[in-house]
């Protein structure tokens, strides 16, 4: 074995193991992370569809930024695990099936 | 020609059997404590399970129908929820109350699946996989109906009575899954035309099924368009179990109470 041959070896042990641990790490804080977004998406959740009992008394541009913020919502519950995704899929189209429903029901009244 | 005619009986009778078990016989009428229950059988069957047999009488006793239909997630079709063990064990569907922890009528609420299913598990387990045995009650029907207000069908019980008299006190907050939300604005009152000379028009009282159900269990899943009319229902549809027919030939009272809705004098 030449002598550039066993540098090159000794600098991929360099360069690829700590590579190797780095990756995992990675791996371990995007799920890290995966976990931490629930909270995230759960709050927005909570906020968004916790105003369907007066979704009557809303306005329509706020029932136009409730739809938004549903349809926002939705990609990230699509994300869930399928317990979850399967729960909160169902809630969130019927939350924002409601303020749809009411949002129409006002700009008819409108017309 | 007496060999003749009973040739002939034999043959009307052979070639009728077919039509009748495509058609088949008159639906038994449930029984009191029958009325309401749900049968699923979405993957029971395939882990060597028997079919769970849901009991609404029991549920709605304790919980709206909202809680369970629109903060647990229920579907309104049976089997549509797709629920796997799995997902009792994290704590959604059943599990959400069924998890060993919640307390409702003074009682622990027994938990739903498990993980690992041990021999001394199976009479829990029996206690929702129920379909064709003969698993002890806990709450028993007949005890539970005799101090309620009475009805001629479905359960044999007034829910709507027993709600208002605060004989039942249905709970609309399943904790780790309901939202905190304002008191709910009950909208109007409103008649609906009946479509039948002679038959009383309907008073459909919002307050009466708001109680139950919130808003967005009916609306639009249910009731889809938002114009007076613009949901298309006759009792035939009803009977197929749309709008009206989603709850009461299921759950709710029987269509076959007419006067329950149809209460409005007829017009002259």
């Amino acid at each position: 074995m030449t002598r550039a041959k066993v540098l090159a070896a000794v600098a991929l042990i360099f360069i690829g193991v700590p590579w190797a641990v780095a990756v995992p790490a990675v791996q371990q804080e995007d799920d890290k992370q995966e976990t931490q977004k629930p909270e995230a998406w759960q709050q927005e959740f909570d906020q968004v569809c916790s105003k369907t009992t007066d979704a009557m008394s809303l306005t329509v541009d706020e029932l136009k930024s409730l739809v938004q913020r549903c349809d926002a919502l939705e990609p990230r519950i699509e994300k869930l695990d399928e317990s979850r995704r399967k729960v909160y899929s169902r809630r969130l189209k019927q939350c924002r099936g409601l303020y749809a429903y009411v949002l129409e029901s006002k700009n008819n009244e409108k017309k | 020609m007496h060999r003749k005619s009973w040739l002939t009986v034999v043959l009307i009778v052979v070639s009728c059997s077919p039509l009748v078990a495509q058609v088949g016989g008159k639906k038994r009428r449930p029984l009191p404590y029958e009325f309401g229950s749900v049968t699923i059988s979405t993957y029971s069957q395939r882990a060597s399970m028997a079919p769970v047999v849901f009991e609404h009488w029991l549920h709605r006793s304790m919980f709206t129908c909202r809680v369970c239909h629109v903060d647990v997630g229920f579907a309104m079709k049976p089997g549509a929820s797709n629920i796997k063990a799995a997902d009792n064990q994290k704590g959604y569907f059943c599990g959400a109350c069924h998890n060993g922890r919640m307390v409702a009528n003074g009682r622990t609420v027994f938990a739903a699946c498990k993980k690992l299913v041990k021999e001394e598990d199976a009479a829990r387990c029996d206690r929702c996989h129920s379909l064709g045995k003969q698993v002890p009650v806990e709450y028993d029907f007949n005890q539970f109906a005799k101090s309620l207000p009475k009805e001629r069908f479905g359960n044999g019980i007034d829910w709507q009575q027993s709600e208002e008299l605060g004989l039942i006190q249905p709970s609309d907050f399943v904790p780790g899954l309901s939202i905190k939300r304002k008191n709910l604005r009950v909208e109007n009152d409103f008649s609906l035309n009946s479509k039948v000379a002679g038959m009383p028009d309907i008073i459909f009282s919002h307050r009466k099924h708001t109680v139950w159900n919130g808003c967005e269990l009916c609306h639009p899943e249910i009731f889809v368009g938002v114009k007076k009319g613009s949901t298309k229902y006759s009792m035939a549809t009803i009977f197929e179990g749309n709008s009206c027919g989603a709850c009461h030939n299921t759950v709710a009272f029987p269509l076959t109470d007419c006067q329950r809705c149809h209460t409005r004098p007829v017009q002259p």
